[in-house]
């Protein structure tokens, strides 16, 4: 009986792990290990790709995600990140206005002390 | 959300339902309150026809330990836009189709079809070589777009030309090492920049770029997507490359 639920849960993995039972129990194990802490880490890959998906629409407009998202804070717009690269993909002008709010609210660092370059031979 | 936007031109997508409103919750409950009163006038006036005529045929009559309490109240149609069960159950929504909106996108087959995929070309003369494999790793990578998917190929092509005259600063061009090993013992050869250059010179921009592209099935199928040339011609013009944006300003050799 329980057999037949790990084979069920063994279905597509590789050479013996999907017929033998004694390494069909130990995949099927990692596996459901594997999928417990997964659940939890999309949530963060979701978020990281949402994020990269923000900085390219941004930097096509001359700033980047985090003078963009500070001048949305000020701003007090409360738009997530999930929607705001949903924006970006589907509705470009919208994206264009929010980009042109947050330059206006924080046009960016004028105080950046760059280092002493120094000098090629 | 608060929104503050003083332009008139923001369009936003009409997708939010309509709000419930919460002004028919006083009514509904007023009306429940009429049954219960309207029950209790009901036995009054049942228990009071009963006892008046005993020449009735006694019909069985269950006793219950409340003899005053009312039988199932028969419930008043209520319309259902004012039913307390379904307040909260949202409506129709006005699209039907695939939810954009709750669900990230993924890119379909059709949205990364290799012929429909933007061609670069770049002259290598006097640039840093490091800076523009960085450049053009991103653009084959696709991470300068807002569609940009890691496990999809979403990038560009990178056509470079003038391969032989990229330029590094320093003395890299007689200190920098390129090394590569055969797997036999002693196997290793390692030669310089210089030697290479003259030797194979496509190989250091595809060198420097490999390094900056991902390891794996992907990031080989991409690397296919870079191509480089010694001369300044490339025969791909029938791919109508355009002029590759280089964002960096200290691209070029500096003197």
């Amino acid at each position: 009986m329980n057999k037949d639920k790990i084979f069920k849960l063994a279905k597509g993995f590789r050479g013996r792990a999907k017929n033998c039972i004694r390494i069909a129990r130990e995949r099927v194990e990692k596996a459901l290990q594997y999928s417990y802490r997964d659940r939890r880490n999309k949530k963060r890959d979701m978020r990281s790709l949402w994020i990269q998906r923000i900085n390219a629409g941004t930097r096509q407009h001359g700033v980047n995600y985090g003078n963009f998202m500070h001048g949305l804070m000020k701003e007090n717009i409360q738009l997530n990140r999930k929607v705001l690269s949903e924006l970006s993909m589907h509705e470009p002008y919208s994206f264009k206005a929010l980009v042109d709010i947050s330059k206006n609210a924080f046009p960016g660092n004028k105080n950046v002390v760059i280092p002493p370059r120094k000098v090629a031979v | 959300m608060a929104l503050l936007c003083g332009s008139a031109s923001v369009t936003f997508p009409s997708s939010s339902f309509p709000r419930h409103t919460h002004t028919n919750t006083s009514s509904s409950f007023a009306g429940l309150q009429f049954p219960l009163q309207n029950l209790s006038s009901l036995s009054l006036s049942s228990s009071s026809s009963s006892s008046s005529s005993n020449t009735k045929p006694r019909t069985l009559r269950i006793h219950c330990q409340q003899e005053d309490s009312s039988p199932v109240p028969v419930p008043v149609p209520v319309p259902p836009e004012q039913d307390p069960r379904f307040l909260c159950v949202e409506p129709e929504p006005r699209f039907k189709g695939p939810d954009i909106w709750n669900k990230t996108w993924y890119p379909k087959a059709a949205d990364h079809v290799n012929t429909e995929k933007t061609w670069y070309v770049v002259d290598a003369t006097d640039k840093v070589l490091g800076r523009l494999a960085s450049t053009i790793a991103i653009h084959i990578r696709g991470k300068n777009l807002e569609t940009y998917t890691p496990s999809v190929d979403m990038g560009a092509f990178v056509i470079v030309v003038n391969a032989e005259k990229v330029a590094v600063s320093g003395k890299k061009r007689t200190q920098k090492l390129y090394r590569r090993h055969s797997g036999r013992p002693g196997g290793m050869t390692v030669e310089t920049f210089a030697q290479l250059q003259n030797r194979i010179p496509e190989r250091i921009i595809e060198h420097a770029v490999r390094g900056m592209l991902p390891k794996g099935r992907l990031g080989r199928r991409l690397f296919t997507h870079l191509k480089v040339y010694e001369g300044p011609d490339h025969p791909h013009a029938a791919q109508k490359p355009i002029e590759l944006p280089i964002q960096d300003k200290r691209i070029h050799l500096q003197r």
